[in-house]
Order: structure tokens, then C-alpha cells, then sequence
């Protein structure tokens, strides 16, 4: 592990120059289709520095994994097109950068792993083979090097028998194998950033939480920025320094953790932790569930996505434009909210109230 | 709230043959569920956890004689399933019925959702007669929370919530005794699952159905189940009411997996101690010796000496001596404190 203790002192030396690792500014992607144009991705703006771990908390259709792919520049073109924005990895623009250049960072700079490692992987080649190809491509290493390289980061990853299983296909693996064989694959090339993409979502709960456990371990070791794309409440309370919750394709709240689980401020967050059952919830409960459906993209309702659900919508959430995301008041720091109302006493009080429900 | 005992199992066996080779020889078996026993009472929720590959949607199958067992016997109102046959296995068909996981797939594109749920009365004629399908199609639809005038829609004009509506109205057109649910709401967002959960408790009150919630969410089995079973490698492990297997497990395998749970809560990160098991399920094919579960046990791990449970397979029963009343299959039952977040 000496090559990587020193790679991680020269992170340190480069972050200092920008501001953030990873700045993502107003980005736009829209899917043009026979139907018409879904905006999927509207002015979204985040940023992420090194060593943190930001979660993109979203339910399907949220747009959470467009993002992730605009950012790795792996959007399916067409019927996907970035119109706008900016996405700064120390300072560079990535969306203004020729396509090889940008082909060349997809590995050493920045990766990713996805939720379905079975569709991802290669299934006609030993799963060793696929991820001695990140040091045979971007390293320009011979079969022999790669291949200890491969067994090295298979043992990394706690896949025992490393040697034995390198000519193993991934069908001959179990789900949360396949899954450490891609996180393999991903931090081969010692990344900064890594984004995982509903990394445990098909996995059972030990399983799940074995991978999240490796994710932190490796996140410790290398020194990586970590995106972590989830739907999921209760994964990302563990994990997550910041999160980030989209809705039909824009930035509802943004906060760290602690303080965004403690009080909710936008109306949606409160709803989605609301509905989530706990378990120490009581028989009988009724959930309170959030009434109606995520908005159809092609036909986005005037102001605010969120406002034909939400209880506490104004006529000034139902027209014009939708709110933007602001910085909240009175000195909470780091705490971001798109909603007009997010000030008046009837939401702060409904977000303590949301919380509460968690703290027995 | 538990009346009757309407449906009984007793050590349900599934089997699935291994064939290999050119002449297909019997190489083996996959104990998919390998000696399953409960009741279930009039009007409750039986919830069933596990991981993937434990048998719990076999299980289900079972139940609803999608499959034939190996052995066993499910006496359903007093009536032995199994030996049932035509007309007579058809009436036992009219109160059980299943919602399955994934509604996408358990809906027929070509149809209508009219057609979808009126299916059911088209095998069951007496149940409705042929006039009145109709509106009582559309009763369903309302009961269930969609809108009685899109009868005539197809299923990919719905979201997935409402096609798991759609599913559900369709398991209680024939208004059944027992509706057995296969993760009914694991495919579902978090907003759009409490709808559905909701939804099937309304009904449960409604027509006072029994369920069989089959799931490996178990924050919502909690919320549902009145009693719970715990499921592993095709046997139950430790059985007993939503309280004592969430506040008081006795088994290794569920306090691991109760621990295991992300608790939606970031104060807690820390101070909750999680068993992390090793590994992954064993294959069924194979299963280890004794307890099935000793492989990955935190408990043999730490004691080593535990000899018995390579050895012994353990049975259900209750432990006693403060342990719990419910039933748990391990030879060393303990309470374990603080296993739940909330504690």
C-alpha cells in the first residue's frame, strides 16, 4: 500500500488550489424524445471536497442518476443532452473538455460503480480480466503486471481466494461479490472521486451493510470524494457527511446530516422522512404517506414540482417560477433550501415535529 | 384481534431437483423450504423476513399451490390443500390469493386493467354474474384507490404505485380469506410505498383479510405484522409477535439483522452496535450441517467450543428462563441488549 500513502500526500497538496474538489454549477440536461423534451436535470449546483462523503437522496425519476452520469460523461446522447452549466473537477471545466481528455480522467480522477454489477460486468470475460484492464488501458501495464494488480485489489476488496477467483466470470459470483469486484474495478486507478450509484440497493441488508462498511474503509484509505446516489433514508444517515435531496430534477434541500435529520426545512424532506416506516414504529400506525405522484417531466406543473403535493402550498408555489436554492437564515451553516415558505412557522414547526418521530 | 386458525403448515418441504449432464441425472437438491410449520389466524398479518435466497418467496408459492410440495401439508378451513383436486381446489383458490413483487412484469401489457381485474370472475363465474362485472370492477378500482374510469387503460399508463393497486384489487376481487403479499412494496419509492402500506391496511380492517407479508424490509414488516416469522436457508429460525422479535430476539440471526438495519436517524451512527455477519448465504444447495446457520454465526465465532452447533439441528421451541416465550431454533438462545436503535 506504499504507492497509495504516497499518492494521498500529493491529494492533499493539489486540493488547496481550489475551492472544491468538484463543483458542479447550474447544470441542464434535457432527454428529447419523440414525446417532447423531459427536463430532466434543471440547474442543479452542488459541490463536493475531499474526504466527504455527499449523498444524492431522490426517489426514481428524481434525476439523481442523470446527474451522476453527466458528470462521468456517460449520458446516452441521444436522447440525453447536458444544455448548460458547468462541472469544475479542481477548477476545470469537464463538459468543455475534448472527449478523449475527458475519456482519460474516467478512471484516475473520477469513477464509478452501479447498482446492477450483473449488467455492468462483461459476462464473457474472467472478472480479473476486466479489472486488469483499467492498469492494461490507462497504465499501459503488460498481462502479467495487470494481473497481480487485479489479484491485489481483489484481495483488497475482501474477496477470498483472490488468486483462485481471478479467471472466475461474474455469474459465478454472488450479488455482493459482483458488487466488491466493481468497487475493484473503480478504485483501481486510485480516483479522487468515486460516485456509487444505488451501490446496495439490490443486496439484503448483512450484505449491504458489509459493502457500505468497505466503501468507508477504502474512502479512509485513499482519500477519495465520495458521491453516493441513493434512494435510501436509513443508508444514508450512516454514512453521509452532506446530503443533497432532488426532486423532478432540481436541488430540494442541501445540509449536513446531522442537522437535516434533527430538523427538516423543505416540505418534501419532511414528507420523505415522514413516510419512511422506522422499526420501532408501533402496529397500527397509519404512515403518513405523501399523497399523489412525482410529476411527469414532460408536463411539469407550473412553480414549484413539488407544490400539487405538498400541504402547505401558497398560490405563490403554484405560479410563476419555481423557488431557487437558497441559503438558509439565522446561521445555519451550510444548510440550503428551494422552497418559499421554508421560513414560515407551520413548516419549521412540522419539520421539528417529522424528526421527532425518530428520537423516542 | 387474532381469531381462528384458518390456515395450517406443517413441515412444508420444497425440493427442486439439480439435474446435470446429457441424461439429466438427479444430482442433487435445493432445499428451498426444508420443513416449514405455522399458523396463521383469521384477520392477522403473518410477516415473513429473510434474505434473498431463504425461501420466503417459495414459500408463498406454496401456499398458494403454485408449486407442489415435497412433503408436508397446508390444512386450509379445515380442508387439506394438497389433496384437493378440479372444482373442489378451485373453491380453495377463491380465498387465497397473492399480490406478487414486481409490478411491472405481474401485469399483462395487452390487457386492460378492467380485464386484469376482472379476470378473476371470469374463472369464478358465480362469483359475479356476467352484468354486473362491470361495476364491480370498478368498485374494486375505487376501493383501492384509483380512479373507476380508467377501466379501460393499460397498465404502462400507471405509475408504479398504482400498478401495485392494480395488483392488489385484482388478489381481493374474489374476496379472500388470506391474500399472500411477495414484497408487495419493495420495488416501490419511500412516498409511494407508505401509500401502498396504507392502502393494504385499510383493506385488512376493511375486509378483515388475513395477510402473509412476505419482505425483507424489516422496518415495514413491522409496521404491518402483527406476528413475525424469520426465515433462513428454507427454515424458520425464530417466530413469535412483532414485539418479541424486534425488541426481544433470541436468535443470532435476527439480532444480526436487526442490527444491520440503517437506522434513518445520523445521531445514532455510533452508538449502535452492529453485528456484522461475514460472507454471504450459503447456497441451498449445500446448506451447512446442523444449525444452518452456524457458518456465519457472530456467537460461534466468539466461542468457539460451541461444538453442538455443527452438529445438532436445532428445533423451534420456546426457551423459557426470561429468554422469551416466542419460539427461536438455536441451542443457545440469549437475549442480547440493545439490538433495536430505538432501545
Amino acid at each position: 500500500m506504499t504507492t497509495h500513502s504516497v499518492t494521498l500526500t500529493a491529494k492533499d497538496r493539489k486540493t488547496a488550489e481550489f475551492e472544491h474538489l468538484l463543483d458542479v454549477r447550474d447544470l441542464q440536461v434535457e432527454f428529447r424524445m419523440r414525446s417532447g423534451v423531459a427536463k430532466a436535470i434543471n440547474g442543479v449546483s452542488f459541490h463536493l471536497d475531499d474526504r466527504e462523503t455527499l449523498a444524492i437522496l431522490g426517489e426514481s425519476g428524481s434525476g439523481k442518476s442523470v446527474t451522476a452520469q453527466a458528470i462521468m460523461g456517460i449520458l446516452d446522447t441521444p436522447p440525453g443532452y447536458v444544455t448548460g452549466g458547468q462541472v469544475l473537477f479542481q477548477g476545470a471545466d469537464m463538459l468543455a473538455m475534448p472527449t478523449k481528455q475527458r475519456a482519460r480522467m474516467r478512471g484516475p480522477k473520477i469513477s464509478m460503480i452501479f447498482q446492477d454489477a450483473l449488467s455492468a460486468l462483461n459476462p464473457v470475460f474472467p472478472v480479473g480480466w476486466q479489472i486488469a484492464e483499467m492498469f492494461r488501458i490507462h497504465r499501459k501495464m503488460n498481462k502479467s503486471d495487470s494481473m497481480q494488480q487485479a489479484i491485489r485489489l481483489m484481495e483488497r476488496v475482501h474477496i477470498p481466494g483472490a488468486k483462485e477467483r481471478y479467471k472466475a466470470y461474474p455469474h459465478q459470483f454472488s450479488g455482493g461479490m459482483r458488487q466488491r469486484i466493481m468497487i475493484a474495478m473503480a478504485i483501481a486507478l486510485d480516483p479522487w472521486i468515486l460516485i456509487a450509484d444505488e451501490p446496495t440497493t439490490a443486496l439484503d441488508v448483512t450484505v449491504q451493510a458489509q459493502i457500505m462498511d468497505l466503501l468507508k474503509e477504502l474512502q479512509d484509505e485513499f482519500g477519495m470524494g465520495l458521491i453516493l446516489i441513493t434512494h435510501d433514508l436509513g443508508v444514508v444517515a450512516n454514512v453521509a457527511d452532506r446530503i443533497a435531496v432532488m426532486y423532478a430534477g432540481r436541488l430540494m434541500e442541501v445540509a449536513p446530516v446531522e442537522p437535516l435529520y434533527a430538523q427538516p426545512r423543505h416540505p418534501y424532506t419532511i414528507g420523505l422522512l415522514e413516510s419512511v416506516p422506522r422499526l420501532d414504529s408501533k402496529l397500527g400506525e397509519t404512515l403518513p404517506a405523501i399523497g399523489g405522484l412525482p410529476p411527469n417531466l414532460l408536463a411539469m406543473p407550473d412553480g414549484c414540482p413539488f407544490n400539487p403535493r405538498c400541504r402547505f402550498a401558497t398560490d405563490q408555489c403554484r405560479h410563476g417560477a419555481p423557488p431557487t436554492l437558497v441559503d438558509l437564515a439565522n446561521n445555519e451553516i451550510g444548510r440550503q433550501a428551494a422552497c418559499w415558505r421554508v421560513d414560515d412557522a407551520d413548516v419549521t414547526t412540522e419539520g421539528r415535529l417529522a424528526a421527532g418521530g425518530g428520537q423516542e | 384481534m387474532s381469531g381462528e386458525v384458518i390456515l395450517q403448515a406443517r413441515d412444508l418441504v420444497k425440493h427442486y431437483p439439480i439435474r446435470t449432464g446429457v441424461i439429466q441425472r438427479v444430482t442433487g437438491h435445493v432445499r428451498a423450504v426444508d420443513g416449514v410449520s405455522f399458523d396463521l389466524h383469521a384477520g392477522e398479518t403473518l410477516g415473513v423476513v429473510g434474505e434473498s435466497g431463504c425461501g420466503k418467496s417459495t414459500l408463498g408459492r406454496l401456499l398458494m399451490r403454485l408449486e407442489e410440495p415435497t412433503s408436508g401439508s397446508v390444512v386450509f378451513d379445515g380442508v387439506e390443500m394438497y389433496r384437493q383436486r378440479g372444482a373442489a381446489m378451485r373453491r380453495l383458490r377463491r380465498d387465497i390469493q397473492i399480490v406478487f413483487q414486481d409490478p411491472y412484469t405481474s401485469l399483462n401489457p395487452r390487457k386492460t386493467v378492467g380485464d386484469i381485474v376482472g379476470e378473476p370472475f371470469e374463472i369464478h363465474r358465480d362469483a359475479a354474474p356476467k352484468g354486473s362485472r362491470r361495476q364491480k370492477v370498478q368498485e374494486l378500482l375505487d376501493l383501492v384507490g384509483l380512479n373507476p374510469e380508467h377501466i379501460n387503460r393499460y397498465p404502462h399508463q400507471f405509475s408504479g404505485g398504482q400498478r401495485q393497486r392494480i395488483g392488489v384489487a385484482r388478489g381481493i376481487a374474489l374476496n379472500p380469506k388470506v391474500l399472500i403479499c411477495d414484497e408487495p412494496v419493495s420495488a416501490l419509492d419511500v412516498s409511494v410505498q407508505a401509500q401502498v402500506v396504507n392502502l393494504l391496511e385499510k383493506l385488512q380492517n376493511e375486509l378483515g383479510l388475513a395477510y402473509i407479508f412476505i419482505a425483507h424490509d424489516l422496518a415495514v414488516v413491522r409496521h404491518i405484522s402483527d406476528r413475525v416469522a424469520v426465515m433462513y436457508l428454507g427454515r424458520i429460525v425464530e417466530m413469535g409477535d412483532e414485539e418479541e422479535i424486534y425488541d426481544r430476539p433470541t436468535h443470532p440471526y435476527t439480532q444480526a439483522l436487526l442490527s444491520a438495519v440503517p437506522v434513518p436517524d445520523p445521531t445514532l451512527k455510533g452508538t449502535r452496535e452492529q453485528i456484522v455477519l461475514t460472507g454471504d448465504v450459503p447456497s441451498p444447495a449445500n446448506p451447512p450441517s446442523g444449525c444452518h446457520f452456524h457458518t456465519r454465526c457472530w456467537r460461534v465465532r466468539d466461542e468457539p467450543d460451541q461444538q453442538v452447533c455443527a452438529e445438532k439441528v436445532p428445533t423451534l421451541e420456546e426457551h423459557g428462563d426470561g429468554v422469551g416465550t416466542h419460539v427461536c431454533a438455536c441451542h443457545f438462545a440469549q437475549l442480547r441488549p440493545q439490538v433495536v436503535a430505538s432501545a
